[in-house]
């Protein structure tokens, strides 16, 4: 499994840098530093509870239910609200329409690139829908996402990325979150060829 | 000293050290307090209704910070965490009977508690979730039904909230974005 997770972000860097690049016009490499997979309860350390960022949520539906979400910080938010619509850097420090927008966008490229990669790993039907935008508390939009989860099941599989747009070297979080007892249920046959963390932590959950 | 109250967790405090929670967005916030004791709750709860409405499953959180209150002077038991089971207090009407439970038993009397209510927002206005609406409509009822009167509401919208809430003169605060 985790050689397939490496797979699918390896696949995911290079088309989300692609259609980035094409997106912005300029050179955008985007990098998976990291990949975590967490019980649901352990993702608010990530970020702090009070900390203002941009959310970018897309529900996912098809052969497993889940969520995509992605986290810039503010001032991330506000550098690549520059970079998007073409602004000098340090210009943008209240976000427009337009820049939620151009932010929207970029949460679509990330999300579906990742999850198109990940349906044709795992040869599954993943179904994004459009996404939603909020700027405010970290704690506030994580926990909507986490409370909808929690009406169906007590545990989820997050896979958490950190990504950095080069040569700047933004950080961002990708969050993808499935119901445990689906994501188990569909690796089924996958983590019989898993080593690390991931087989144990599904193993123990 | 203030006491962080995490999501899904209550906490009971008769000492003068406040409530504190932050990053409430669908969830929903629900104090009491009683202004003869000066004693208060604070829940942070996640959703409306429990499955089971089982309440017998509470695990107590240890709870006494006299060793680290700067002088102990008065300072005994200061705040007791109840139930860091998530599947419990995460439901509103479970929450609001382990609070009552945990209040009555330090001598609270129903008709004089005060409840307020902060959070039920929908953070994704585009997307349609009745989450933190059913959680304020839940609450209003169940308080309703336990005779505790709501005095205060901060509750809706679409924003984040952090709260800090004094037991001893019931004052709740606020935080918004901005």
């Amino acid at each position: 499994m985790e050689n397939k997770l490496q797979e699918v972000n390896e696949q995911a860097a290079v088309n989300a840098s692609d259609a980035l690049s094409k997106l912005i016009d300029r050179q955008v490499e985007v990098e998976i530093s990291r990949t975590e997979v967490k019980k649901v309860e352990d993702l608010s350390p990530l970020i702090g509870p009070e900390e203002i960022v941009a959310g970018i949520y897309l529900p996912v539906t098809g052969d497993i239910n889940g969520a995509a979400l992605l986290i810039f910080p503010k001032e991330t938010a506000f550098v690549l609200s520059d970079l998007l619509v073409k602004r000098e850097p340090g210009t943008t420090h209240k976000l427009s329409e337009l820049d939620t927008s151009a932010l929207k966008e970029v949460g679509n490229i990330i999300s579906g690139n990742y999850l198109t990669i990940l349906s044709n790993v795992l040869q599954i039907k993943i179904i994004e829908h459009i996404p939603n935008f909020s700027f405010d508390m970290f704690g506030a939009i994580v926990s909507q996402i986490i409370t909808a989860f929690a009406q169906n099941t007590e545990k989820a599989l997050v896979i958490e990325i950190e990504f950095t747009f080069k040569p700047e070297t933004f950080k961002g979080y990708f969050l993808l979150l499935f119901e445990l007892e689906q994501f188990k249920a569909m690796l089924g046959s996958l983590v019989g060829v898993a080593g690390g963390g991931v087989k144990a932590f599904l193993e123990t959950s | 000293m203030d006491i962080e109250v995490h999501m899904g967790d209550i906490a009971v405090i008769d000492g003068p050290h406040n409530l504190i929670t932050s990053g409430v967005g669908s969830c929903l916030v629900v104090t009491l307090y009683d202004p003869k004791l000066q004693i208060g709750a604070l829940a942070h709860t996640m959703l409306p209704l429990s499955p089971m409405q089982s309440t017998e499953h509470d695990t107590r959180l240890s709870g006494s910070l006299s060793s680290e209150a700067p002088f102990g002077r008065q300072t005994c038991i200061v705040a007791e965490q109840v139930s860091a089971k998530v599947e419990d207090t995460k439901y509103v009407d479970v929450a609001i009977d382990q609070m009552l439970k945990r209040m009555e038993s330090k001598g609270a009397k129903r008709k004089d508690l005060e409840a307020k209510l902060i959070g039920g927002s929908n953070m994704f206005p585009s997307f349609n979730s009745d989450i933190g609406k059913d959680n304020v409509l839940r609450a209003r009822d169940k308080l309703k039904t336990e005779g505790i009167r709501i005095v205060g509401e901060c509750v809706g919208g679409s924003q984040g909230r952090s709260v800090e809430f004094s037991p001893t003169t019931g004052v709740v605060t606020v935080k918004i974005k901005f």
